[in-house]
């Protein structure tokens, strides 16, 4: 079965920019999921169990924080890699986000280059 | 891109909107029902995406810029407006792509000028800014030689801080250019220069083109950055925006540096200042003092600080200082204090003494390790006065007696005065008593004079030699104080008389405590026949002389009453 990657971001052109650097994965049969909010996001999950999600952390309704803590702490999904995503500066919620259970940590403006591979890394290309 | 490349890149697009994530299929779907038609779409590679094609079905080429990516196979005529559709919607994400792509370099630009600005702006020094700065701009600008420039006012001239690139002539080419590139750093403005203005100027003619420009904070232009390429065709417009950001960037970063350097300057003369303040506030308030208050510095303390400690009091005093001032100039008097506290100060000190105030014509000192070491200053003293008179002989200069007293006790030291003028205090009975035996010492003619309590607290008194004076009521304490004269501070030929005559002085002091007057007198008086300057011994001849005609109360215990300061 092929892969999914998750992209959660409540900012289109970040979802636009996501999808460009991952593009090439596609090629590779990974398919590539969008989720404009927490909510949205959640649910995807349960339903088709992405091997990895970027997940902001600043986003309306529910946050990346809170989607984190739901799918590793109380749905327990741990097979679902988490990598979550915030501004620079904000690098304080490194421990929190960790404490949440996520897999890893990326800053925005993130490097194009290192997503992709860090993504091909996880996805095992 | 070659063809196959192209068609496989609409292809994809192809996919992309057949995704049932992205909505398109539906519309297809729902207008094929309308239209009565059965459809299926292949890609330009035969590979089935969307449908059950039947042989029955009719072909409508999918294309875009005249590239065929794929096959729309329909039951009727219609599917040519099914396969319009499909066109529309591949062109449109063509499009998407090519702004998302657009937009992703825009964000790798971004993401190197915001790592480029954080990591240039944690440094601190303009040599390191301009070596980032030309590191960075040859790394994402095709660039063979850099130049990193700054204008510096004091000596009106434009210096390199950093480059790159082969030339031999280059700091001869900055010298010779200094005027030009002046003007160009003046101006502010970036560009790229015109080919024939290089190949003309033979300072520039190794290059093939050149791009410069300034770096900007506000309306100051600080230098400039320059790249050269030694073969390559001329920088293109984008190539000078991405240096325009990189020279601003390294511009902040070095008024910054500046700022900082500025900033470490005036914070080193600052602290230099304080300390310099410190140094000076330590010769008025010792800092001992302040120590024994629990501060580090003087500006920690505060009124009503206080605490309390036993410690040995010293008074020092120049004997009949008053009587030789009167012939002294008021400078020559203030010189002839200051010579002499320059002597005695390091002695005290040196025995873990410090002194608390200075008096004139002596000093109060205060020995927080008890009277061992205050007697052993007192002794040092003693004999650092007596090689500073000969001295002064030689010089034909007028000598100077020394007077010591000291005792032990209690001292309460503090902080006092009010928020406007504070000073260090002592408040104690032991300063009192103290500056009363200095006071005795003169009666006595003795040049060290402590209080029992003194004697009782040395660690070692065998290190130093003592003559028991007798209890001395002094004023204003009830109960009189038993005095001893150390005799090691006086000169070498008393000394030896003292010690010489140390038992029969003793024998002396018997007798006149047990009111032998008589047989007192004249002990007393075998010592002075052998030496006259003995004081001591003359003064209990004398009192002993004048006893033996009194009428003795029956409680005499041979206490004297000094009333004398």
């Amino acid at each position: 079965m092929g892969q999914k990657l998750l992209i959660v971001d409540d900012e289109a052109h970040i979802r636009m920019l996501i999808e460009q650097t991952l593009e090439d994965l596609e090629d590779e049969g990974v398919e590539l999921l969008f989720a404009e909010n927490g909510e949205e996001a959640l649910n995807l999950i349960q339903q088709e169990e992405p091997n990895l999600v970027f997940l902001d952390v600043m986003m309306p309704k529910m946050n990346g924080m809170e989607v984190c803590h739901k799918v590793k702490k109380e749905l327990k999904l741990s097979q679902v890699y988490i990598i979550l995503l915030t501004a620079k500066g904000q690098e304080v919620d490194r421990q929190k986000g960790l404490d949440m259970g996520a897999d890893r940590y990326m800053t925005k403006p993130f490097d194009p280059d290192e997503m992709l591979s860090i993504a091909e890394e996880i996805l095992k290309m | 891109m070659t063809r196959h490349t192209n068609s496989k890149y609409y292809l994809k697009a192809l996919k992309n909107i057949l995704k049932k994530s992205h909505g398109s299929e539906q519309v297809i779907t729902s207008i094929a029902v309308k239209l009565r038609l059965k459809f299926a779409v292949m890609g330009f590679d035969d590979t089935l995406l969307l449908g059950s094609p039947s042989d029955s079905f009719q072909s409508f080429p999918l294309i875009l810029d005249e590239i065929t990516y794929g096959t729309l196979l329909a039951s009727g005529e219609d599917g040519n407006l099914l396969a319009n559709m499909i066109m529309v919607f591949v062109e449109k994400e063509i499009e998407k792509k090519k702004i998302g792509n657009e937009v992703l370099g825009l964000y790798r630009e971004i993401n190197m000028i915001y790592d480029f600005s954080e990591r240039i702006s944690e440094k601190i020094d303009a040599k390191s800014i301009a070596e980032m700065a030309l590191g960075e701009a040859s790394q994402i600008i095709n660039s063979t030689h850099g130049l990193f420039l700054i204008y510096e006012p004091e000596k009106n001239k434009v210096v390199e801080l950093a480059s790159f690139g082969q030339n031999p002539d280059r700091e001869e080419n900055i010298d010779k250019l200094n005027f030009l590139l002046k003007e160009l750093i003046s101006r502010g403005t970036s560009a790229i220069v015109p080919y024939d203005k290089i190949e003309n100027n033979p300072a520039l003619n190794h290059l093939r083109t050149i791009m410069y420009s300034p770096l900007k904070v506000k309306h100051r232009t600080l230098g400039m950055v320059i790249l050269g390429h030694s073969e390559q065709k001329e920088f293109t417009a984008a190539e000078l925006k991405l240096l325009t950001t990189i020279s601003l960037q390294s511009a902040g970063a070095l008024e910054t540096a500046y700022l900082y350097q500025k900033g470490l300057q005036e914070a080193k003369e600052r602290e230099e200042a304080i300390r310099s303040i410190h140094e000076v506030s330590q010769k008025f308030v010792p800092h001992e003092f302040i120590k024994f208050l629990g501060k580090d510095k003087l500006t920690e303390v505060s009124l009503g600080d206080l605490v309390e400690k036993e410690v040995t009091v010293l008074f020092a005093d120049i004997r009949d200082f008053t009587t030789i001032s009167e012939f002294l100039t008021p400078e020559d008097n203030f010189l002839f204090i200051n010579s002499f506290n320059k002597r005695m100060g390091p002695i005290v000190r040196e025995n873990g003494g410090f002194i608390m105030q200075y008096l004139g014509d002596g000093f109060m000192a205060l020995f927080p390790d008890g009277s061992q070491t205050a007697l052993r200053a007192s002794v040092e003293m003693q004999a650092s006065l007596r090689l500073y008179n000969e001295e002064r002989i030689t010089k034909n200069g007028f000598t100077v007696k020394l007077g010591i007293g000291m005792q032990n006790g209690n001292l309460i030291m503090g902080i006092t005065g009010d928020i406007e003028r504070l000073d260090a205090a002592i408040i104690s009975d032991t300063v009192n008593t103290a500056s009363r035996i200095e006071g005795l010492a003169k009666h006595y003619g003795s040049s060290i004079l402590l209080t029992d309590n003194c004697k009782n607290n040395l660690t070692n008194p065998e290190e130093f030699d003592f003559r028991y004076l007798g209890p001395v009521q002094v004023k204003g304490k009830q109960k009189p104080i038993d005095v001893y004269e150390c005799i090691n501070g006086d000169n070498a030929e008393l000394l030896k008389h003292k010690l010489q005559t140390l038992s029969t002085f003793e024998e002396g002091m018997n007798l006149y405590f047990t009111r032998e007057f008589a047989m007192a007198a004249v002990t007393f008086q075998q010592i002075v026949k052998k030496e006259k300057t003995d004081n001591a011994a003359k003064l209990f001849l004398n009192r002993s002389a004048h006893m033996i005609t009194q009428e003795i109360d029956d409680d005499w215990r041979g206490i004297a009453s000094i009333s004398t300061k």
